[in-house]
């Protein structure tokens, strides 16, 4: 009866100390967050107001496509268009080839990953680096990310000692202090900046009407990816495009705040030309996206600006972390991303949900990612994933709900269920429903039972004392 | 992909369509917008020095970075050896202890100060070890809002807004300052007495 996603997160689970952990890490984040929102008066109105700017825009997203493209031509940047994953990898390794790029730097994009870019580049021969601090533990680690904005927070500070020593990154054997692991890491990269033929970054807004590319970091490694090669290319998801720097103030406001609770990334830094002497593409990837537009009850999932504040808040992300999903961006807003872009394969991850809707208060652009899971929930049957097991039970149940006469009597007899050994009731292959539950004790006086004996009780007194 | 083609298919799938929102905000303003600024400085990890439009900004610089050996900068007046609109390459800006640079724009709710692109190699902000911005308190402004409207763009066409010196909490949370860009920002502002 389990999903895919609740047997991955039962391997996590075996170590309670590291899900513990995990758990206040993520919980330390949803706090900051709310710390900073309690100095914001204004917060529900910026929320509000980003909510409907990107309405506005995801439903005229032609229109300020056109706007931002001819403006980025006008400003000396290339432009292109690609259609699915496939063709924005050929596209990138076009763009190399063409410039003798051996190495390229990057900075952190989810779009580089739902492209698999890295894997595609590295076997035609290109050296591609990552430049984010957790993005290149990782990739030095043969692991992918498990949270969008805190990608190797599930690693420790041992793992990534051993790694920088088996990578020649790190000289002093057993040092694993995260300021002197930084710093080597820092020297590391460094040298690679200086030597790459090429920066790569993502794109959290593009603005129509200057045509900037805005990238926010802490690390600064966007900037230090773009300021040492002469050739950049930016990769971004077609619903990035906002109307103006107007609008813009308000995204500012809400992505750090939301994401890690800082006040503003350390960088944000906008594009509008090449640098001198170089070049500057920017790729527009559809990948599904002018599909999901379509879509009446998930086409605002497209609204999302990428803050992770859903995966920070969701009970279920904290205590199964980001491999548990089978989608390549966890949490909530993954499960929507997953259910658009591949139903079948991702239907799974729907039941890593309580309903309990945190998600829905927190998204800063008012995704409400909870409501939305809500709603593939009722779809399952129509992918064909819904689970037989599942089904029966609920059709049991509801037969037994409606029928009060049933229902009273199954109530009565219920408590013999507390003389049965937890061995056999307690037995998850004998009753399924105890897998991760623990059986209740049945009261003799069911609860409408006791309040009909109030309710008589309390007619006797009136009469009495009337 | 042809453009053409993709924008076809957008119209077609796009079923409802929403206004823009007024855009009118009451934004957050400060009782002392320069105090705010500077406990936000701090907050962010960064140093604020504060000077008379008058003073010795060499000096104010010598005191702040004491062992600084290589200083970079394109501003007139700021002893330097190295010029971001002369090297050859930004390679040539590595080893750079400190980088002195002019913001134009600093916002209070979060300590970011606009930084558009005033010299060759922007490398400079990004390179150099320590960095000086200099900026004149009269600029200071509340917040986002006030900054967006506010900021403008050099034909170099690239800017920034920086806010404290390059930070990464990657390994289990703990923060370090100087991740891959400057590992500490000294913000001079000046004033007017």
């Amino acid at each position: 009866m389990s999903t895919l996603h609740a047997k991955k997160a039962r391997e996590f689970l075996k170590e309670p100390a590291k899900i513990t952990h995990h758990d206040q890490t993520f919980w330390g984040m949803r706090m900051a967050r709310d710390k900073m929102v309690s100095q914001i008066p204004e917060w529900e109105e910026l929320r509000e107001k980003a909510s409907a700017i990107k309405r506005h825009t995801i439903s005229h997203l032609s229109d300020y496509l056109e706007e931002f493209s001819s403006n980025l031509k006008k400003n000396g940047v290339h432009v292109l268009w690609a259609k699915d994953a496939e063709e924005f990898n050929q596209m990138v390794l076009k763009i190399l080839t063409d410039h003798q790029v051996k190495k390229i730097v990057k900075s952190k994009s989810m779009l580089t990953e739902e492209c698999g870019m890295n894997d595609f580049l590295m076997s035609k021969g290109i050296d591609v680096v990552e430049t984010d601090l957790g993005e290149r533990i990782l990739q030095l680690m043969h692991l992918k990310p498990a949270h969008i904005v805190v990608p190797a927070i599930h690693i420790t500070r041992q793992q990534v000692a051993h790694t920088f020593e088996a990578d020649g990154i790190s000289p002093e054997k057993g040092n694993d202090d995260p300021t002197y692991l930084t710093r080597c890491a820092r020297n590391s990269l460094r040298s690679e900046f200086l030597e790459a033929g090429a920066g790569m970054t993502g794109c959290n807004f593009g603005v129509a009407k200057t045509g900037d590319v805005v990238v926010c970091t802490n690390e600064g490694n966007a900037d230090m990816a773009t300021s040492m090669p002469k050739l950049h290319i930016a990769a971004m998801g077609l619903e990035k495009v906002i109307p103006d720097y107007e609008s813009l103030a308000f995204f500012q406001r809400l992505l750090c705040r939301s994401a890690t609770g800082q006040p503003t990334t350390t960088y944000t830094s906008h594009f509008r030309k090449p640098r001198p002497g170089g070049e500057m593409y920017v790729i527009l990837v559809d990948n599904g996206r002018s599909d999901f537009i379509a879509n009446p009850d998930h086409w605002e999932t497209l609204k999302c600006i990428r803050c992770g504040a859903c995966m920070n808040t969701c009970p279920v992300y904290r205590r199964s972390m980001g491999y548990s999903y089978s989608f390549f961006i966890p949490g909530p807003i993954g499960i929507d991303l997953g259910m658009l872009k591949d139903p079948k394969a991702n239907s799974g991850n729907i039941s890593a949900c309580s309903l309990c809707l945190s998600c829905d208060d927190v998204c800063p652009v008012h995704v409400n990612p909870g409501s939305q899971i809500y709603l593939w929930r009722q779809q399952l049957e129509h992918f064909g994933t819904a689970n037989s097991e599942k089904k029966l039970m609920s059709w049991g149940m509801s037969w037994v709900y409606r029928n009060y006469s049933i229902y009273n009597m199954a109530l009565k007899v219920a408590p013999l269920l507390n003389y049965v050994p937890k061995s056999i009731i307690g037995n998850s292959k004998m009753n399924p429903w105890c897998v991760g539950h623990l059986m209740p004790e049945f009261v003799r006086k069911p609860f409408h039972v006791l309040e009909k004996d109030l309710e008589k009780e309390y007619e006797k007194k009136s009469k009495i004392e009337p | 992909m042809r453009k053409e083609e993709l924008f076809a298919r957008l119209r077609a799938n796009t079923h409802q369509q929403f206004d823009m929102p007024d855009m009118d905000i009451h934004a957050l303003k400060y009782p002392d917008t320069l105090q705010q600024f500077i406990k936000m400085t701090q907050s962010s990890g960064g140093k604020i020095v504060r000077l008379k439009k008058d003073g010795d900004l060499n000096a104010a610089i010598a005191e702040a970075y004491p062992d600084a050996q290589v200083i970079a900068s394109n501003i007139p007046g700021i002893k330097a050896d190295r010029n971001p609109d002369l090297v050859a390459e930004a390679q040539d800006l590595n080893r750079t202890d400190v980088g002195v640079i002019r913001g134009e724009v600093g916002v209070a709710e979060n300590a970011c100060i606009w930084i558009p692109q005033t010299m060759k190699e922007k490398a400079i902000c990004f390179i150099s070890e320590n960095l000086v911005i200099l900026l004149d308190e009269a600029s200071i402004v509340d917040n986002m809002h006030e900054a967006y409207a506010r900021i403008k763009m050099t034909d170099y066409g690239f800017g920034t807004f920086i806010s404290g010196p390059s930070k990464t909490a990657d390994i289990e949370q703990a923060l370090v300052m100087g991740a891959q860009a400057a590992r500490s920002v000294t913000a001079l502002s000046t004033f007017t007495s």
